[in-house]
């Protein structure tokens, strides 16, 4: 039982990763209808980022993670107008290959700057974590769980609460419509990059002192994000975060209980059992409804 | 000086020519009801005037300037509102949601919004105690009443309503034009409508559109005089629509 709670713990403190960037990958798809490759990367860079400052620079953790966010806001602006702007009005393809361009070229120019050994990044508490009763809760994980719950209800509250929220929705739903109206569709996806840039950043920025900072951080949690997303109803927002604590979990568990050479393996298992069992994901039909 | 005025007004889709010169005026204060069969180009003249279609040649000149090649969002932030065909109402947003993003080309508070939201229901009391549920979950004739309702709420000098009494039983559609009579105290109405009986008998104008070309302008009445006209345009999409 003390084992299946600190599995618990650690699983939905990994998940919390994963959902973060599934919910970047989410909001993005529901406003421009692609895929954006590159979701992983937004982690990745930001985690450099991070490591610059904080570690080469020596700056305050505080002041380097303040930077790395706003830094991956720009990101989100730079990232919207190169990759997706001028392709705007084109279909899907040629914008998810310009995203996948843009992946292959971020890894490679990080890359270029850093070499392939990968860098450690310390995390933000000097505590390395605490007991409680049987489970050891560990800081970093405390502050990814922490972090993202704050992210879930501010995600909520900003699009069911507030106008600017509602006129994101509009615009993901009819942006012919949404137009008409005299909302201005170019800001809101604009809005909706910069966003997804920082859940993606954050999750990259919490997740760095678990992993290490490498060239492959994002496509690793990339790959677990999509399939979070799949998991959890493509397009679907609470999906995106039941899909990645469900993932989290599940790896841990795999990991502990069968086999832990496996543990991504046990990802993609549950992944092609949803898409074989249950295409349309936990939340599948609220989705379809939607369309 | 008429609020609208489009001058030899060409729209092409690729190769298809949409519209082939069309001139038409609305003057302030009117309701213009603008006639057609199918294909004739009714959709397209109103899509070039809200920015939505681009003008190939021609001019749409509105209060004065020039407003041809504008965007949508320019455009309605002029004052001039469309609703466009097929209702468009976010199917994941409420009504009044709906309704609230209606005013969006304005710049006031969101409480101010949603008070004004909460006053339309007076103009449409059959959507009322829909004011929470989404929009998919709505009829074809409450769709239409959110759309209209969503149009206003833009404070229109000019609203453009694109065949508001299409797929309608009746009831509905006579619900649907009281209420444009009662918009007209305050609003410039340009109408498209295949239901010509209807259309006319809100209007003060009337024009009739053919394979992208005005074939035919004047007053309701004489309109309905014109017999070769009305039993091939008016008479026989008035009776299959009836
Ligand atoms: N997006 C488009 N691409 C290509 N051709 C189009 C497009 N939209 C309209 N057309 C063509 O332009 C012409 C005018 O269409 P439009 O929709 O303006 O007609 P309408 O009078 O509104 O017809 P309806 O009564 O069916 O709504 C038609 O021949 C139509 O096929
Ligand atoms: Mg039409």
């Amino acid at each position: 039982m003390d084992l299946v709670l600190q599995l618990l713990f650690t699983g939905i403190g990994i998940g919390a990763v994963y959902a973060l960037v599934a919910l970047g990958f989410v909001l993005i798809f529901r406003a421009t209808n692609v895929v954006n490759f590159a979701q992983g990367e937004f982690s990745m860079v930001a985690a450099y980022l991070m490591v610059v400052f904080s570690v080469d620079l020596g700056w305050p953790y505080w002041l380097s993670f303040l930077i790395a966010l706003a830094g991956m806001a720009l990101f989100g602006v730079i990232f919207n107008l190169g990759v997706y702007y001028p392709l705007r009005h084109r279909t899907y393809l040629p914008v998810i290959i310009a995203t996948i361009g843009a992946s292959i070229l971020l890894s490679n120019s990080v890359l270029a700057i850093y070499g392939p050994q990968p860098q450690v990044l310390q995390g933000w508490f000097d505590t390395p974590g605490i007991q409680l009763g049987p489970v050891y809760l560990d800081s970093q994980y405390l502050l990814i769980i922490g972090v993202t719950i704050l992210l879930v209800l501010f995600n909520f509250w900003f699009f069911e609460k507030t106008l600017l929220g509602k006129k994101l929705q509009a615009t993901s739903q009819d942006k012919e419509m949404a137009s008409l109206l005299g909302i201005s569709v170019s800001t809101m996806i604009m809005i909706t990059f910069i966003y997804s840039a920082v859940l993606g950043g954050l999750a990259g920025i919490l997740v760095a002192p678990v992993l290490f900072v490498s060239i492959q951080m994002g496509s690793t949690i990339a790959l677990k994000a999509f399939a979070a997303t799949i998991i959890g109803g493509f397009g679907d927002v609470a999906g995106a975060i039941v899909g990645g604590l469900a993932l989290g979990v599940i790896e841990t568990f795999g990991a502990a209980y069968i086999s832990v050479p496996y543990k991504d393996g046990f990802a993609f298992l549950v992944l092609i059992a949803f898409l074989v069992f249950r295409p349309q994901g936990i939340f599948g039909e609220r989705v379809a409804e939607k369309a | 000086m008429p609020l609208l005025e489009i001058r030899n007004l060409v729209v092409r889709y690729g190769e298809i020519e949409a519209l082939r010169g069309v001139t038409i005026a609305v003057e302030q204060g009117q309701v213009v009801t603008l006639l057609g069969a199918n294909g004739a180009g009714k959709s397209t003249t109103l899509r070039a005037i809200s920015g939505l279609a681009k003008p190939a040649s021609g001019d749409i000149m509105f209060d004065g300037h020039s407003i041809a090649g504008l965007g949508p969002e320019a455009i309605v932030r002029l004052g001039i509102s469309h609703v466009p065909e097929g209702r468009r109402v976010f199917p994941g947003l409420t009504v009044k949601e709906n309704i609230m993003l209606g005013a969006s080309n304005r710049k006031v508070p969101a409480s101010q919004i949603s008070r004004e939201a909460d006053a339309m229901f007076d103009l449409f009391p059959d959507i009322r105690a829909f004011s929470n549920a989404l929009g998919w979950t709505l009829s074809g004739g409450q769709l239409q009443m959110v759309a209209v309702a969503r149009g206003l709420m833009a404070k229109p000098r000019l609203l453009l309503l694109d065949e508001p009494s299409l797929g309608l039983a009746p009831v509905i559609v006579q619900a649907v034009f009281r209420i444009i009579s009662q918009i007209r105290k305050d609003t410039t109405v340009l109408l498209v409508e295949q239901n010509a009986r209807m259309g006319l008998s809100v209007a003060d104008h009337g024009f009739v559109l053919e394979t992208g070309r005005i074939v035919l302008g004047g007053k309701p009445d004489e309109l309905w005089g014109n017999e070769a006209i009305a039993a091939a345009y008016l008479g026989g999409h008035a009776k299959t629509h009836a």
